[in-house]
Parts: structure tokens; sequence; C-alpha cells
């Protein structure tokens, strides 16, 4: 009986694997102690009773579901500054490889690189801004007991401060890419070049770790959502 | 008491059955209820998402510990944090009490209106 119920349990939990894992070892570990301090019935009747007295697993598993779903969402908080902070890096990295090179621009597209690296700054400031602004806000409000209008409220403005750091970051990538595009042209392709289009990977898997990010809290939103429901 | 009722001040419940010392989950209840005079009946269940909860917001810490039965348990324990919270919200709700119990001093239930 206990074996079914933690099943059940664990069943609810599918979208978060290690969280399911310590929650099903807890839950059997206090039912196991319930029906051996039992003084009035043992066996199946003493197990249905530390059954019953423990709760619905759907409702519990929907408490859990919001802690972890909060626990999700501070952590993609955390990831969007770091990969925001590893782009920079990377970018000033490639600007101190062009400068050991001598890799200078040619005066004939210096107007339009002008241009290109003006719109990369103004995007990368408007992604730092507003991933400092989505980890400050989500990381100042507090664990939430239950799924409510007011924790979906802040969940909706962190998606936007997030999509906006997201956005702004492509913009300023793509515009990265133009320009190393722009400094390398093909006919000068050498193993100099390798370290900028190597950089130019890492800031398009960054930007491609934040999208996947901002996707997977949606989906458990979504997912918590759902069992709240049942 | 209705588990209901008691869910909204579920945190402190659970900071102050911690309040002695460090405990597992099936410990925290029985803490509660004891201390509680039996008063208190939550589902059991309701304790653990409210503990992984207090973990997150970093009032307490776990850890796995073996007892001599061989069976393993996870300890929860407060944090500096998390008795600085039971010391504050403790503070709020006497005030609370107190302002309820004046409130209410010297008051007597109305009889039907005619």
């Amino acid at each position: 009986m206990i074996s079914e119920y933690l099943e059940s349990l664990v069943h609810a939990l599918n979208f978060d694997r290690s969280l399911s894992r310590r929650v099903r070892e807890e839950v059997e570990v206090h039912l196991r102690e319930a029906v051996a301090a039992d003084p009035r019935c043992a066996g199946p009747e003493a197990e249905r009773r530390a059954i019953a007295n423990f709760g619905d697993p759907q409702l519990i598993a929907a408490q859990f579901a919001v802690v972890s779903l909060a626990k999700r969402t501070r952590g993609v908080g955390n990831a969007v500054i770091l990969v925001i902070a590893g782009v920079f890096i990377t970018m000033k990295a490639r600007v101190a490889w062009y400068a050991v090179m001598q890799c200078a621009i040619g005066d004939d597209i210096r107007a339009v690189s002008g241009i290109v690296g003006s719109i990369d700054r103004y995007a990368f400031w408007l992604s730092v801004i507003s991933g400092i602004g989505g980890w400050a806000y989500i990381c100042g409000r507090g664990i939430p007991a239950k799924f409510h209008a007011e924790y979906r409220t802040q969940l909706g403005r962190f998606r936007w401060f997030c999509t906006a750091a997201t956005g702004a970051l492509i913009v300023s990538v793509i515009s990265d890419g133009l320009l190393t595009a722009l400094r390398l042209p093909a006919a000068k392709l050498s193993a100099e070049s390798l370290l900028p289009i190597f950089s130019i990977a890492i800031e398009i898997a960054c930007a491609g770790v934040l999208v996947f990010q901002i996707r997977s809290i949606m989906q458990r939103a979504t997912s918590t959502a759902a069992l709240l429901k049942t | 008491m209705e588990g209901e009722r008691l869910k909204g001040h579920l945190d402190l419940i659970v900071l102050a059955a911690l309040s002695a010392g460090p405990a597992h989950g099936y410990a925290v209840i029985e803490e509660i209820r004891r201390k509680s005079g039996q008063a208190f009946d939550l589902p059991e269940g309701t304790i653990y998402p409210a503990l992984h909860r207090l973990e997150q917001a970093g009032l307490l810490v776990s850890h796995w510990v073996t007892a001599e039965t061989g069976r393993r348990r996870r300890v929860y324990a407060l944090t500096r944090r998390g008795e600085r919270a039971l010391t504050d919200r403790r503070k709020v709700w006497q005030q609370f009490s107190a302002a309820i119990g004046g409130l209410l001093a010297g008051t007597r239930p109305r009889g039907r209106p005619a």
C-alpha cells in the first residue's frame, strides 16, 4: 500500500527527478515510522491510517511543485547573470585578441562597423540592465506556499525581464557576428581567425542556454498549474 | 484545529518546532502535536513542502543521517537566519495576539437579535 502511494507521489513529481527521489525517500521513512508507532493497529490497517494522515499525493505534489518552480526560477535568474557575464568576458577576450594580432578595421567598412558596434553596445547594455532587473526582482521575492495569482504575476514579470535580456543579447551576439565577419574576410581565414570564430560560437551557445532556460520555466509553470487543477 | 486555518501560520509553527533542536520530518510533526497539546492536526504531508520551502529560503539546513536502526532520515535544523526569522515572527505574533486579546477583553457573545 505504501509503495503504491509513493509511486503515485513520484509520478506526480516526475518533472523534477532529484526532488522526486528525495521526496520518495523522506516520505517512505515517515510512513514506515508512522506505521511502527501506531499503537492502535498494525499491518495494512496501520499503513492505511498512515497514508490517510499523510494526505492526498496530488495535493502534496502540487505544494512541492510550487517550491520546485520557485527554486528553478531563481536558478534561471542566476543563469541570466552568469550567461551575460560569460558573453561580456568572451567579447573582451576577442577585442584583446584583435589588439594582439593588430587586426584593424579597414577604412572601407569603418562606417558600417561603427553603426553595428553601436547597436551591439546598446543591445548588450539593455541585456545587462534587463538581466540584473529580472534577477533582483525574483530574488527579492519570497518563496510562495501556493501558486496564487500574485505569484503568477511575479512569474510573468520575471519572464518579461528574461525575454528582454535574452532578446537584447541575441541582437548583441548577431552584431558581434557581423563585426567579426567584417574584420575577418573569407580570404584571410587562418589560424589567427579561429579564436574570434570560436568566441562567437560561445556567445551563440550562451544565448541558446538562456532561450532554453526561459522555455524550461514556462513549461514548469504550466505543469505546476496543471498539477493544481487535477 | 482546522488545517486550512493553520496553513497561514505553518512557517512559524515549523520554525518553532525546530527551535528545540534538529529533527526529521516525523519528529517535527510529533513536536508540533506535543507542544500544541494535540490541538494542531495538519495533514502530515503538508509539513514536508514547508520544510523544503524554508530550506530553499535559507531558514533551514538539512542532511541525511543514519539512525541506530540503520534507517536513513533527513534531519532539518534552523540556520542563524531561521533563528532570526523565528524571533521576528514571534514578536509579530505576540503583538497581534495582544491586540486581539485587547479587543476581545470584556466583550461577550451577543444574543440573538429580536
